[in-house]
C-alpha cells in the first residue's frame, strides 16, 4: 500500500497535475458557489477538456474541482441563505444567521476549515477501507435503503423548531412533491397534467433556489432598507481564536467519519450525510438550543459530513466501479474516454489511478482551504451590500441558477411557483428544511419500498428478516422518541421549579 | 493581446485544415476500398457549427458515445460539433428541439430504443417516428442476463426451469419501468418458453449489478459495457445474450437461439443519430457516411471496443427500416403487456 501511495504521490513531480490540481480546485470553488450549478454540473463540463490529457492529469483536475465544488454551496448558503445544493441545506440553517449577526467571516472560515479536515480525514479512512466497506455496502438492498432513509426523516423530523403538527405538515408537501413525475416501477404519469416537463419530476435545484432564496427576497422587499448588522471585518487568517475551532474539534472529527460512512453507501450521498451529521451534532451538543440561530457547530458538522461524503462516494466508484452519488457516475463517463473501465480490477490493473486520487484529495486540501480562507475575506463583504442591492442580485442569481441548470425556461417556473410558496410557508411559520429533506428522501424512500415488495413478491418479511434493516429501524425510532422523551423530562423539570 | 488570438486562431484553422484532409484523404480511401459508388464531392460540408442534441446528462452512455464521435467527426468535416445536453421529459425536451430545427443538418439529435417505446407511450400523440429522419445506425447494442459467479443458475434454461418451478418466484433487476427495453427484452423471453419471471425496476445499470453481486437479485439484465469488468473480474456470470451472434468479447456466454428459446434478435439496444423532418436524402447521406467514416478512427476504435458495442453501416434507407421494424415489434409487446392499447 505505501509503495502504491508513493506512486500516487510520485504524479506530482508533474508539473502539469499541479496545474490540473490548482485549476480544478479553483474552478470547483467558483462552481459550488454559483447556485444552478453544482459538482456533478461542474464536473460534466471540464469532462470535454480532458480529451487529450494524460489520464493522471485528467482524474486530479476532476477530484479537486468535485471537492472544492462540493464546498462552494457553503458559501451562498452562509451568505444569502441560498444553499446551491441540497448538501449545503444545512449549512444556511446557521450559516445564514450568523452571517444577520454579522459574522459571515467566521462562518465562512469554520465552513472552509471544517471542509478540509473532512477532506483530509475522510481521504485516510478512504485508503484504509474503500475496498471492505465498498463491498458491504453491497449487502444494502431495497429494505435496508428504505430503513436509511427512514432514519434520515426521523433525525430530522426534531429539528424544526416550533409546532411539531407544522413540521409534520412541511414533510407531507416535501413527500407529496416527491411523487411527481414518471412512477419508477411501473413508467405510468404523476401529478404531470399530461406535461412532459413534470416526467422526471421536479428539479431540486430550482426548488431549493425559490423556497430558500427567493423567499428570502420577498421578504427583504417587504422589510425595506431598514438598518442591517455590518459584517465584522474579518481579522487575521482565520477570522476566528484557535480556542474556538478546538472547540469544534470533536464535532469535525465525528461529522467526517459520519459523512464518510454514510457517503460510502450509493445513493446516499452528501445531502444525507450532512442533514444526519446535523442532527447528530444538535443531539450530542452541549447547547443545542442555538443549532438554527447561529452555531458554529452546526455549520462545521454540515461541511465536514458533505465533503468527506466526496471521499466515501469515491470509495465505491475505485473500488468496485459503482458510483456513490451522481457526480461519481459523472467521473465514470471522464475515465471512459480516457479508456479506464473502473471496475473491482482497477486497483489491480491501473493502480496509478486510485492512488493519484488519494494523493490528490491530500495535496488539495491545503490549496482548497487557502483560497476559502482567502475567499472569505472577499466574500465577508458581500454581506455589507445594502438590501436593495443584495435583493436584486440574489433574485438574478435565482433566475439565472435555474435557468441555467437545464438551460430551459421549465426551472425558471418552478422556481418562482416555489419562491412564492416558500413566501406564503415561512410568514404561516411553517418550516423549510423538512420539505427539502422529505424531497430528496421521499423518492429514496418510495422507490425502494416498492422494489423491495416486488422482489420478495408482497411478503413485508423482508423488513423485519434482516439484521441490517432492523439495526437502521431501531435507529430510526430511538431518533424519533428519545427527543421527545428529552422535552418531556425537560417540562417536568420546569413544572419542578415552578 | 488580440494579435496573440488571432494568431492562435488562424493556427488552429491551419490544424483544422490539416485534420481535414487528413481525414478527407482516409475518407476517400475507404470510399474506394468500398463500394465505390459514392464520391468524394458527396462529402458531408456543414456551413456551420453543427449541434448534436442529447436527451440525457452528459457523463452517461449515450453522452460518452457522441463526444467521443465528435473528436473524430470534427475534423473530417471541418467544423466543430456543439454537443447539446437537453434532459428531461423521458426525451420530450430533446425531441422538441430537434423538431423545430431547421432541416439542414446544423441540428442533429441520439437516440436509443427509448425513444421508440417512449413515442408509444408516454409522449404518444406529442411525436411520432414520422416527426423525423433517421439517418444513421452507429452502435448495437445487445442485451445480456447474468448471476452471481456463486449462483446455481447456469444458462438460460436453468433460469426457465427455476421460475417454472417456484411459480415464477424469479426476480430479475434490469433498467427502466415495466415497457422499457430491457424489460421488453424480459417479457420477449417469458412468452417463448412459456414462464413468468418478477421484474424488479432500477434507475441506473451500477445498481443492477450491484444488485446482483449483493443478492437483492436473482438475475440482473444489462448491455455489456458496464459490466465487463465485472464478467473480467470473475464476478459475474453470463446466462445468454439476446443476439443474433455471441459476443466476441465473452465468446462462452450462448445466444438465447442457441439454447433455445428463439426471441427476435432485433431487439438491441442501439445508438443512432436522427434530425428534423424534411432533410434531403442526398444529405442525410452524406451525414450517415461521415459518421460511419468518423467511427473507423483509432480513438473511437478504441472507446467502442472496451464499451462492448458493436458498430453498425446503416445508412438513412436502412435505418428507417430498422426504425419502422422495431417500433412495431415494440408496439406488439406493448399492447400484449397491456400498456398500450391498439
Amino acid at each position: 500500500m505505501f509503495e502504491n501511495l508513493a506512486i500516487g504521490f510520485a504524479a506530482f513531480g508533474d508539473p502539469m497535475v499541479w496545474v490540473a490540481l490548482v485549476f480544478g480546485a479553483f474552478a470547483g470553488y467558483l462552481i459550488g458557489a454559483i447556485p444552478g450549478l453544482g459538482p456533478s454540473l461542474g464536473v460534466a463540463l471540464l469532462i470535454p477538456f480532458t480529451y487529450g490529457m494524460d489520464p493522471v492529469v485528467s482524474i486530479v483536475g476532476l477530484v479537486a474541482l468535485y471537492a472544492a465544488a462540493e464546498y462552494g454551496g457553503a458559501i451562498t448558503a452562509v451568505l444569502i441563505n441560498s444553499p446551491g445544493t441540497a448538501a449545503a441545506v444545512a449549512t444556511a440553517w446557521d450559516g445564514y444567521p450568523l452571517t444577520q449577526q454579522g459574522r459571515a467571516g467566521e462562518a465562512l472560515s469554520v465552513s472552509i476549515i471544517s471542509s478540509g479536515i473532512g477532506i483530509f480525514v475522510s481521504t485516510a479512512l478512504l485508503i484504509l477501507t474503500a475496498v471492505p466497506l465498498s463491498e458491504f455496502a453491497l449487502r444494502f438492498g431495497p429494505g435496508e435503503y428504505f430503513a436509511l432513509a427512514l432514519v434520515g426523516l426521523s433525525l430530522v423530523a426534531g429539528l424544526s423548531d416550533g409546532s411539531p403538527l407544522k413540521g409534520a405538515v412541511s414533510m407531507g408537501i416535501g413527500l407529496s412533491l416527491a411523487t411527481i413525475g414518471l412512477d419508477a416501477q411501473t413508467g405510468v404519469p404523476r401529478f404531470t397534467g399530461g406535461n412532459p416537463e413534470f416526467f422526471e419530476g421536479l428539479p431540486l435545484v430550482p426548488v431549493l433556489l425559490g423556497l430558500y432564496a427567493l423567499s428570502e427576497v420577498l421578504f427583504m422587499i417587504e422589510d425595506g432598507p431598514t438598518e442591517k448588522k455590518k459584517s465584522t471585518p474579518v481579522a487575521g487568517i482565520i477570522a476566528l481564536p484557535v480556542k474556538t475551532l478546538l472547540g469544534l474539534k470533536t464535532v469535525i472529527l465525528r461529522s467526517s467519519v459520519l459523512g464518510y460512512v454514510i457517503g460510502i453507501i450509493p445513493g446516499a450521498g452528501a445531502s444525507i450525510a450532512s442533514f444526519v451529521s446535523y442532527a447528530f451534532s444538535r443531539r450530542l451538543s452541549k447547547t443545542p438550543e442555538r443549532f438554527g440561530k447561529g452555531s458554529l457547530e452546526g455549520v462545521a458538522s454540515s461541511e465536514a459530513a458533505n465533503n468527506s461524503a466526496v471521499a466515501g462516494a469515491l470509495a465505491p466508484l475505485l473500488a468496485l466501479g459503482i458510483p456513490g452519488s451522481p457526480t461519481t457516475a459523472v467521473m465514470i463517463g471522464a475515465l471512459m474516454v480516457q479508456g479506464i473501465q473502473p471496475g473491482p480490477l482497477l486497483f489491480t490493473r491501473s493502480p496509478e489511478i486510485p492512488y493519484t486520487v488519494f494523493a490528490s484529495l491530500w495535496v488539495g486540501v491545503p490549496i482548497m482551504v487557502l483560497i476559502g480562507l482567502a475567499g472569505a475575506r472577499i466574500w465577508a463583504r458581500v454581506a455589507n451590500i445594502p438590501r436593495a442591492a443584495i435583493a436584486a442580485i440574489v433574485a438574478g442569481i435565482c433566475f439565472v441558477g435555474a435557468y441555467s441548470s437545464e438551460t430551459t425556461m421549465f426551472p425558471v417556473h418552478v422556481m418562482v411557483a416555489c419562491g412564492l410558496m416558500g413566501y406564503v410557508l415561512r410568514k404561516l411559520q411553517f418550516p423549510l428544511a423538512p420539505i427539502i429533506l422529505a424531497m430528496v428522501l421521499g423518492e429514496m424512500m418510495e422507490t425502494n419500498f416498492r422494489r423491495a415488495l416486488i422482489s420478495a413478491k408482497g411478503d413485508w418479511a423482508i423488513f423485519y428478516t434482516s439484521p441490517l434493516t432492523m439495526l437502521l429501524f431501531t435507529v430510526a425510532v430511538l431518533a424519533f422518541v428519545l427527543p421527545g422523551l428529552a422535552a418531556l423530562r425537560a417540562r417536568k423539570a420546569r413544572a419542578r421549579e415552578v | 493581446m488580440q494579435s496573440d488570438r488571432m494568431e492562435r486562431e488562424e493556427q488552429m484553422k491551419l490544424n483544422n485544415l490539416k485534420k481535414t484532409l487528413v481525414g478527407l484523404a482516409s475518407a476517400a480511401m475507404l470510399v474506394l476500398g468500398g463500394s465505390g459508388s459514392v464520391a468524394a464531392q458527396d462529402d458531408w460540408k456543414p456551413s456551420g457549427a453543427v449541434n448534436f442534441v442529447l436527451h440525457t446528462k452528459p457523463g452517461g452512455g449515450v453522452d460518452v458515445f457522441t463526444r467521443t464521435l465528435a473528436k473524430s467527426l470534427e475534423p473530417l468535416i471541418g467544423q466543430s460539433i456543439v454537443v447539446v445536453n437537453a434532459p428531461g421529459g423521458g426525451g420530450a425536451t430533446q425531441m422538441a428541439k430537434v423538431r423545430a430545427a431547421a432541416p439542414d443538418g446544423l441540428t442533429l439529435g441520439v437516440n436509443t430504443v427509448t425513444h421508440f417505446t417512449g413515442m408509444l407511450t408516454n409522449l404518444r400523440g406529442t411525436f411520432s417516428p414520422d416527426d423525423f429522419e433517421w439517418i444513421a445506425l452507429a452502435q448495437e447494442d445487445p442485451i445480456l442476463f447474468f448471476v452471481a459467479k456463486n449462483s446455481e443458475l447456469d444458462s438460460i434454461t436453468d433460469l426457465v426451469e427455476l421460475a417454472r418451478a417456484n411459480g415464477g418466484e424469479v426476480n430479475i433487476g434490469g433498467f427502466g419501468p415495466v415497457g422499457s427495453m430491457q424489460n421488453i427484452g424480459m417479457t420477449m423471453l417469458e412468452q417463448q418458453a412459456g414462464v413468468k419471471f418478477n421484474w424488479v425496476a432500477f434507475e441506473s445499470t451500477p445498481d443492477i449489478i450491484a444488485a446482483v453481486l449483493g443478492g437483492h437479485v436473482d438475475v440482473g439484465v444489462s448491455n455489456l459495457g458496464p459490466a465487463l469488468s465485472f464478467f473480467e473480474a470473475d464476478r459475474l456470470k453470463g446466462l445468454g445474450v439476446l443476439g443474433e451472434k455471441r459476443l466476441s468479447t465473452l465468446p462462452d456466454m450462448q445466444t438465447f437461439g442457441e439454447q433455445g428459446y428463439d426471441v427476435d434478435t432485433s431487439w438491441i439496444q442501439v445508438r443512432g443519430v436522427f434530425g428534423p423532418k424534411g432533410m434531403p436524402l442526398d444529405l442525410q447521406k452524406q451525414i450517415a457516411h461521415a459518421i460511419h467514416t468518423a467511427m473507423q478512427a483509432d480513438g473511437y476504435q478504441k472507446y467502442a471496443r472496451s464499451a462492448g458495442v458493436e458498430d453498425s453501416d446503416y445508412g438513412p434507407v436502412e435505418y428507417a427500416d430498422f426504425v419502422q421494424r422495431l417500433t412495431r415489434l415494440a408496439e406488439e409487446q406493448l399492447v400484449a403487456a397491456g400498456l398500450v392499447n391498439n
